[in-house]
């Protein structure tokens, strides 16, 4: 198993998935609601199917290719100056996940099927979003083990 | 009589002189045939039938048996020589985008085969491939809904810059010198066709063209039980619903992975499960049937 490390992230996914730590492009034109220039931190991409290359940060373009069966997780870290807010205060790594965590309507863009968890949290003072995806609501049991697995081996460094 | 007699001498001439060109032309095609490595009736050549020669091939035709070099035309890579990967153990891809991000590309295990298209954005044969992968001459890939990943040698060897403006858009592209040292390939451009499931290596080569790329790694897929006519390049969201076929390999998939498979015990019930709602009433089971037999015997 290969472990990708970048942009102080790494994790270890299994044989056969998929994975990517990645950061956008800084695009000088887009500003922040308060003025500032918009913040490219790092986003990791993990699934045990093939990601197209062209996807969105919470996974719009490879959520769509889902079977039932399979995992997508999406690890998207903050600007650091939102480490404060109430929305990440307190909240420490959220894994291991319960099946009872998924709901379909925690899905970013509902899809027939399948199901969703988001977490957000602190490590180090870093803020982050976790967000997975499963392919089946029904399977949730079945797979959640398999994302606690790809969790365990995320190290923060 | 001295005309007759000179005429005689002329013919006999003529007729030496054609002798002698016959001998210098068999014996130039003798010597043609040795620098080839031929040698009639030569009992060595049996010897080297072993394996590893997988750049040599045996000419048996008309007595001769003796081993024959071939080679490949310029640009295409030679076949990898002895203790080649095929039906050998594959490795996942993992390496470097051409924008810079840290990539594994799942093959082992992966539910489809895929294809991994060993290519250099400096090789002018590897061009053709590029472009076909681009401009969608490259759209039907061998085996079994097969994806295709494209690697090129890492940032140390590539310019990062030249492969990001020949990746074709929604074609995985990884640069991973590391895979080239996994998959032992021997040059640009080159193909291996991997069976996820089963992690091996079913098909590779080389050739100067995609066609003779899809026809090569498509009889490899034949043979290894996989579709014949190869599956569409995938790029983006599917087209449609599965296939009753595609739905059913992926049942059968799916069930393997958790251990069931043909006689499973578990496919032959006696009782149904899900408490007395799920019971039908008056139900019994068929004399001589599954559930009568017990254990799926």
């Amino acid at each position: 198993m290969a472990t990708l490390s970048a942009h102080g992230l790494s994790v270890t996914p299994p044989l056969g998935w998929d994975a990517e730590i990645f950061t956008r492009a800084l695009d000088p034109r887009i500003m922040t609601p308060f003025g500032g220039r918009e913040a490219v931190p790092p986003i990791a991409h993990v699934a045990n199917f093939g990601l197209p290359p062209v996807r969105g940060d919470f996974g719009g373009g490879a959520v769509e290719l889902m079977e039932s069966g399979a995992v997508f997780i999406a690890l998207l870290e903050h600007d650091p100056s939102e480490a404060g807010a109430a929305l990440f205060t307190g909240k420490g790594v959220p894994w291991p996940l319960s099946p009872d965590d998924f709901s379909p309507a925690n899905l970013q863009r509902p899809i027939g099927g399948q199901t969703g968890c988001q977490r957000f949290f602190l490590v180090d003072g870093r803020p982050f979003c976790l967000y997975v995806v499963l392919g089946s609501h029904r399977l949730r049991a079945v797979l959640v083990p398999e994302v606690n697995g790809v969790l365990a081996s995320l190290r923060f460094a | 009589m001295t005309v007759l007699v000179l005429l005689l001498a002329l013919v006999v001439a003529l007729l030496a002189v054609l002798v002698v060109g016959l001998l210098r032309s068999h014996a130039e095609i003798l010597r043609r045939l040795h620098e080839l490595g031929a040698g009639v009736y030569d009992e060595a050549a049996d010897t080297a039938h072993t394996a590893g020669a997988a750049a040599r091939a045996t000419a048996t035709a008309g007595g001769v048996r003796s081993p024959v070099e071939l080679k490949t035309r310029p640009g295409v890579p030679e076949p990898r020589r002895a203790e080649g990967m095929v039906a050998t153990d594959a490795h996942d891809i993992s390496g470097l985008t051409p924008t810079g991000s840290a990539a594994v590309a799942g093959v082992v295990g992966a539910g489809h085969t895929t294809l991994l298209a060993f290519l250099s954005s400096g090789c002018g044969t590897c061009a053709d491939f590029w472009r076909a992968f681009t401009d969608g001459e490259g759209t039907r890939l061998p085996g079994r809904d097969t994806r295709l990943v494209i690697v090129t040698k890492g940032h140390e060897a590539e310019s990062a810059s030249a492969v990001a403006a020949l990746a074709p858009p929604g074609v995985t592209t990884i640069m991973s010198s590391d895979a080239y040292d996994a998959y032992s390939v021997p040059a640009n451009p080159y193909f291996i066709l991997v069976d996820g499931p089963s992690g091996r290596v079913i098909g590779e080569g080389a050739a100067a063209s995609w066609h003779q790329v899809a026809t090569l790694l498509g009889q490899a897929a034949a043979d290894a039980g996989h579709d014949l006519d190869g599956s569409p390049l995938r790029r983006s969201a599917p087209d449609g619903r599965m296939t009753g076929p595609e739905r059913a390999a992926r049942a059968d998939a799916d069930l393997l992975a958790a251990g069931i498979g043909p006689g499973h015990p578990s496919l032959y019930p006696d009782t149904l499960v899900g408490g007395d709602d799920a019971a039908i009433p008056g139900w019994e089971p068929v004399p001589g049937g599954p559930a009568d037999r017990g254990q799926g015997q």
